[in-house]
């Protein structure tokens, strides 16, 4: 495939034939709202994913506070959702509020390049972080909010499988999205400034504005998903959105691919799924080995460090 | 795909009404009990001994000839402190393994993210680990508390030492998150009800280690006694600062800091600090019988000494088994709510507390008591503060 140069990349059938074959595995073994709920964190894990691909895979930045824009659409969701604000209105001020915050993060790279500039955004994602803790009457500071679940209209997403098809349906337009930006022109200055930014800048491509769009559109698409994940999880807690779960969208980009769309649905199977199953392999160790602590981490651990091993480029890449 | 999905719900039928016949988790010879513990991510010191201490109670009784006939079976999902984990571990508990009730699930976030689909499942929602209100309040017929929110332990304990030891500028160091905010609101609470205010507060972030600008400041405005809204290592790492420095001021830790290794890690600069406990730390020496026997067993089974965790676990376990045993042999999640409603425990060989439930009260205890670090381990000043 196209791999090698970066362009939007499809799973093909065989993946397809792979993770509807999970799927059902999943469905069969586990029961259908366990496998549906893990669908529901899968699917938003991996918009939020969509939105590391674009800076990090298609871009070519590192951001280190990509889970701070997850906690912007979070607490925006959740605020707006606790004021009566229908999800009509609120998903997309979510949605606006996790651009913003890209855009904000962004800013620096106009001075700033390479892990400089990987340093802001981590002091970004500090910065939002302290925001979430200080702005009490706003947020509840530590003590966080509980979050009823989504409605739209009249119909109340509270069932695994509603959740499971919001996010399945916002996943689908998302990535109809990113699939139309990464193949349009600023897709290609967005791949160009990644391989070479002198080159792109002498070949007449604005490098601040590509970098200033991959952080507004990646923020939106974290702003997107931290919304969701607000009313599947129903609680928000501004030490959620802290710098691990940066590091772990980070993790399931490179995982996953950072350079194809389908990098994102990879590294969210891992980075969700997968502890699920290392826990259900766990439960047939003998009583002594699966009793010790920390042995699923340290078996996730292990399979990680395959699979980098394996598929340096990622699940999604061409090797 | 649709005679797939009418396959699967012929069979979800199915089973639905042959599980009717008996709650869920409940067999001819079982009661599966399930519990949601963080074995790997920040708080896995309290996670696993809080486990051991399950899980051995549940096989003393079950060595006893298990409750009313059935062995009790502990499954413990991991879910490192992550709410998103969490989640799925309680959808697993409920579906997969058919617990019959969850107990003690540790940590405030993964325990407010879960509680929701376990309530929502019917499966009671037993003495959580975590000081948050909702656990208990308001009423729910599933929700259960042994742990009363910080703010409640350190009103009283306030009050009692300002009382006792005649303070005149009490002041506090918290931890700036939802803990360090519970304990604050507690002692604010029992200050007022003495008339006085809070002196002066400072706050630090979530794994600071140094605490020189905090304790320069509270020593500046002239405490006589600061409260410690800290976890151990920053409990040490603030007594020691201010000994340091020759600043010989009362201080009194929440029970966050209450543990063996505060004593252990501090040493000598720790002595005389003061601390709120709810349940006395297990030491070997000078142990009761039933207690040197029960820390000798521990030890044989898990290869470490038990600590005060270990003992919670066990007694949210002990708690457990006391209702079940109540109910008799006909065991459904109403009959057991009924009956965990009218217990009232004594107290244990730990040391611990009364515990009192009933219809309108679903937390079962609210007093702690004052202990001290003397020669190197925690000792009981006072009984439970009312």
């Amino acid at each position: 495939m196209d791999g090698a140069h970066g362009s939007p990349s499809r799973p093909g059938f065989a993946a397809w034939a792979v993770i509807m074959a999970l799927a059902a595995l999943a469905v069969w073994v586990l029961g259908v709202d366990y496998a549906l709920a893990q669908a529901a964190f899968v699917a938003t894990w991996a918009i939020a994913g969509l939105g590391v691909v674009l800076v990090v895979g298609q871009c070519g930045q590192v951001s280190l506070g990509q889970g701070a824009l997850l906690g912007l659409g979070a607490y925006a969701q959740a605020v707006f959702a606790l004021r009566g604000v229908p999800a009509q209105l609120s998903l997309p001020l979510a949605i606006a509020l996790g651009a913003g915050g890209g855009w904000l993060a962004s800013l620096p790279a106009r001075r700033l390049g390479g892990l400089y500039f990987a340093m802001s955004t981590l002091a970004f994602a500090l910065v939002v972080e302290e925001a979430l803790v200080r702005w009490e009457s706003l947020t509840r500071g530590a003590a966080g909010l509980a979050v009823p679940p989504l409605a739209l209209g009249g119909w109340v997403a509270e069932t695994p499988l509603a959740q499971a098809l919001v996010a399945c349906v916002a996943l689908a337009l998302a990535w109809l999205a990113c699939r139309r930006w990464a193949a349009s022109r600023l897709g290609r200055a967005w791949r160009a400034v990644r391989e070479d930014e002198i080159a792109a800048a002498a070949a007449g491509i604005d490098v601040a504005r590509a970098k200033t769009l991959a952080f507004v559109l990646g923020g939106g698409l974290s702003g997107l998903g931290g919304a969701l994940y607000a009313h599947w999880i129903g609680f928000v807690s501004p030490e959620q959105f802290g710098l691990m779960l940066s590091f772990e969208l980070l993790m399931l980009a490179f995982i996953g691919g950072a350079r194809h769309l389908s990098g994102a649905l990879w590294g969210a199977l891992v980075v969700v799924a997968l502890p699920q199953g290392v826990s259900l392999a766990v439960e047939r160790l003998p009583p002594g080995l699966a009793g010790a602590a920390g042995i699923e981490m340290a078996l996730f651990g292990a399979v990680l460090v395959i699979l980098v091993l394996l598929r340096p480029g990622g699940l999604a890449g061409s090797r | 795909m649709n005679l797939f999905h009418r396959l699967f719900c012929a069979l979800g039928i199915a089973a639905a009404s042959a599980a009717a016949a008996q709650a869920p988790g409940v067999s001819e010879r079982e009661i599966v009990v399930g519990s949601i513990q963080d074995l790997s991510g920040p708080i896995a010191l309290l996670g696993v001994p809080v486990r051991d201490g399950m899980q051995m109670r549940f096989d003393d009784a079950n060595a006893a000839g298990g409750v009313h006939g059935r062995k009790l079976r502990l499954v413990v999902e991991d879910a490192g402190y992550d709410p998103k984990k969490g989640v799925l571990a309680a959808r697993k508990l409920v579906q997969r393994d058919r617990v019959f009730a969850f107990l003690a699930n540790l940590g405030t976030p993964v325990v407010m993210a879960t509680m929701p689909p376990i309530v929502d499942a019917g499966r009671p929602h037993l003495f959580p680990f975590s000081p948050h209100e909702s656990t208990y309040a308001p009423r729910h017929p599933l929700k259960f508390q042994m742990f009363a929110p910080y703010q409640d332990y350190m009103d009283a304990a306030t009050r009692h030492m300002v009382q006792t030891h005649g303070y005149r500028k009490t002041c506090l160091l918290y931890q700036d998150d939802d803990y360090g905010l519970e304990v604050m609101k507690g002692v604010e609470a029992g200050l007022a009800k003495l008339q006085r205010p809070l002196a002066e507060k400072t706050s630090y972030k979530r794994g600071a280690t140094d605490f020189s600008s905090q304790v320069a400041r509270l020593r500046g405005a002239g405490c006589d006694f600061v409260v410690l809204a800290t976890v151990v290592r920053e409990t040490v790492a603030a007594v020691s600062e201010a000994r340091r420095t020759g600043w010989n001021v009362d201080m009194l830790v929440t029970a966050s800091g209450y543990s063996a290794q505060t004593h252990e890690l501090g040493g000598k600069a720790v002595e005389g600090l003061y601390g709120v406990t709810v349940l006395p730390h297990p030491y070997e020496a000078g142990a009761n019988g039933q207690l040197a026997d029960w820390i000798r067993r521990y030890r044989e089974r898990f290869g470490v000494a038990p600590n005060v965790w270990s003992a919670m676990g066990y007694t949210v376990a002990d708690l457990f088994v006391k209702a079940a045993d109540k109910v008799g042999r006909d065991l459904t999640v109403e009959r057991f709510t009924a009956a965990l409603e009218t217990l009232h425990t004594p107290r244990d060989f730990f040391g611990g507390p009364e515990y009192r439930f009933s219809r309108d009260e679903h937390l079962g205890n609210r007093h702690g008591r004052i202990a001290q670090i003397r020669d190197g381990r925690w000792a009981i000043l006072t009984d439970y503060l009312k």
